[in-house]
């Protein structure tokens, strides 16, 4: 069953041969043919690390191939590298969009996809200082206790996890110092990122800039291991499109868990510097955050941007091999055979390629439930 | 005529690259790649038929079926293909196999 270099070269031989009269009555020369056997056997030398063929020569051409090979690796390295680049980046608020996603992808909590066109507006107008801004970049590097939240109008407001769990959340004046604070903490890992961008992300969907936004405390969760920002409230125009579900999945565990000792700063109930009116919508949203928060926890994040569902697809087909074939049986069907669910295949004359090798059968038979 | 189904294996494909780049180079016109395509299906339906004495038994779970052109595609998952001398365990297989029944379709050389 195994791949047989005997029954492949004498296919080859054959056809070879047998093409060799067709070569010539087209006119085309005998080396022509050569070269066709040659690039051949050199291409099956390749997708499998059997069997020398004849004669160095063809050897020689197989390293030319392989040269090729190492360009695409380096293509792999490229993208590897872009990831990392955006850390550096972060405290530059022009390059919001490259701070934010790749912190995400690095965080390993794949969902934050956030609006960069959104986001970068947000912070254009936001009143931040430049310190703020690095700091709210900075979060996603794994602060787990502060997250920062870009309201409609810009303003940076940092969401603070209280050991209790609740959560705070203060203007970004106040926070540029906490920022500054916590930043050092914050570093690596990338475990804010998600939350941060999946909580801005919702900001921009509909608020009018010149709302502030008010976040409830306690609707910002970090479980243990589990980050999940809870739809904060977004004052002034729709309670419902100011819902920020970010649910941090499944950010590095030892971050939040290291996050909950150092800075826990914490603004009793909207922030102390947050206006009247603020406080008084706060309120009434909270019954709709509540029931939204534990919908978008459930939906992780779907309120948010269409490119985050595009993760929730389940497919069969990701992550099921290693390896780069998909493991195929050409082959032909003696019989079919199927009761109720159960399914049974009568094979035969068959070329399978499982785990990248060649398997040959002349019989094949399998049984399998639907 | 042999089923062109043998064309999308590892000896199916590495040949039909092979004939695109002399296509690309013309040192041959895509008619006379298609002629030797052609003799390919033929020469690797009889070798198959003739040449080859093994048997392979295999148990998954069904993922899909489609039964198109009289052609079965089925995918399955978290099979074992055993063969007297191996085992092999995938994840996931697909099988296309198309009517064996009355095959004429070896050569006929």
């Amino acid at each position: 069953m195994q791949w047989k270099p005997k029954l492949y070269r004498s296919v080859i031989e054959d056809v070879i041969n047998d093409v060799r009269d067709i070569f010539l009555d087209d006119g085309v020369d005998e080396q022509v043919l050569m070269e066709l056997k040659t690039l051949w056997e050199n291409k099956l030398m390749q997708s499998r690390a059997v069997d020398g063929f004849h004669s160095e020569e063809q050897q020689l051409l197989l390293q030319v191939q392989q040269q090729h090979q190492p360009q695409q690796q380096q293509h792999h390295h490229h993208h590897h590298h872009q990831q990392t680049q955006p850390q550096q980046t972060v405290p530059q608020q022009a390059q919001t969009q490259q701070v934010l996603i790749p912190a995400s992808q690095q965080a390993a909590a794949p969902q934050v996809i956030v609006p960069d066109s959104k986001l970068i507006q947000h912070m254009n107008a936001s009143n931040m200082s430049a310190a703020a801004t690095a700091a709210t970049l900075a979060l996603p590097a794994g602060v787990t206790p502060v997250q920062q939240i870009l309201t409609n109008s810009g303003q940076l407001l940092q969401v603070v996890r209280a050991a209790n769990g609740a959560q705070y959340i203060f203007q970004p004046q106040q926070s540029v110092v906490l920022q500054q604070q916590v930043i050092p903490q914050m570093q690596p890992g990338g475990v804010q990122a998600p939350v941060i961008q999946q909580v801005l992300a919702p900001l921009p969907g509909g608020i009018s800039p010149q709302t502030g936004v008010i976040i409830q405390p306690q609707q910002i969760l970090f479980t243990g291991n589990k980050t999940q920002v809870i739809p904060t409230t977004v004052a002034a125009p729709t309670p419902a499109q100011a819902q920020i579900t970010a649910t941090g999945q499944q950010q590095p565990q030892a971050q939040p868990a290291q996050a909950q000792a150092p800075l826990v700063l914490q603004v009793d109930g909207t922030g102390d510097t947050s206006s009247e009116e603020d406080e008084d919508e706060e309120e009434d949203y909270d019954d709709d955050e509540e029931e939204d928060k534990e919908k978008d926890g459930a939906e992780d994040g779907q309120v948010e941007e269409e490119p985050l569902n595009s993760e929730d697809d389940v497919s069969d087909e990701e992550g099921q091999e290693l390896f780069d074939t998909e493991n195929v049986v050409v082959c032909q069907y003696d019989k079919i055979h199927r009761s109720k669910n159960k399914w049974k295949f009568h094979l035969k004359d068959g070329i399978m390629n499982l785990n990248g090798r060649d398997y040959i059968f002349s019989k094949a038979i399998g049984d399998a439930e639907w | 005529m042999a089923y062109q189904l043998y064309r999308n294996t590892t000896l199916g494909n590495s040949l039909q690259e092979s004939l695109d780049e002399l296509i690309q180079s013309q040192q041959i016109t895509p008619q006379l790649a298609l002629q030797v395509l052609r003799q390919f299906d033929k020469a690797i339906n009889s070798a198959l038929a003739q040449r080859v004495r093994n048997r392979v038994n295999f148990r998954g779970s069904l993922n899909t079926y489609r039964f198109c052109d009289n052609v079965w595609t089925f995918v399955l998952n978290d099979v074992e293909f055993r063969e007297v001398t191996e085992l092999i365990k995938v994840d996931k297989v697909k099988i296309v196999a198309c009517d064996g029944k009355n095959t004429g379709s070896n050569t006929t050389e």
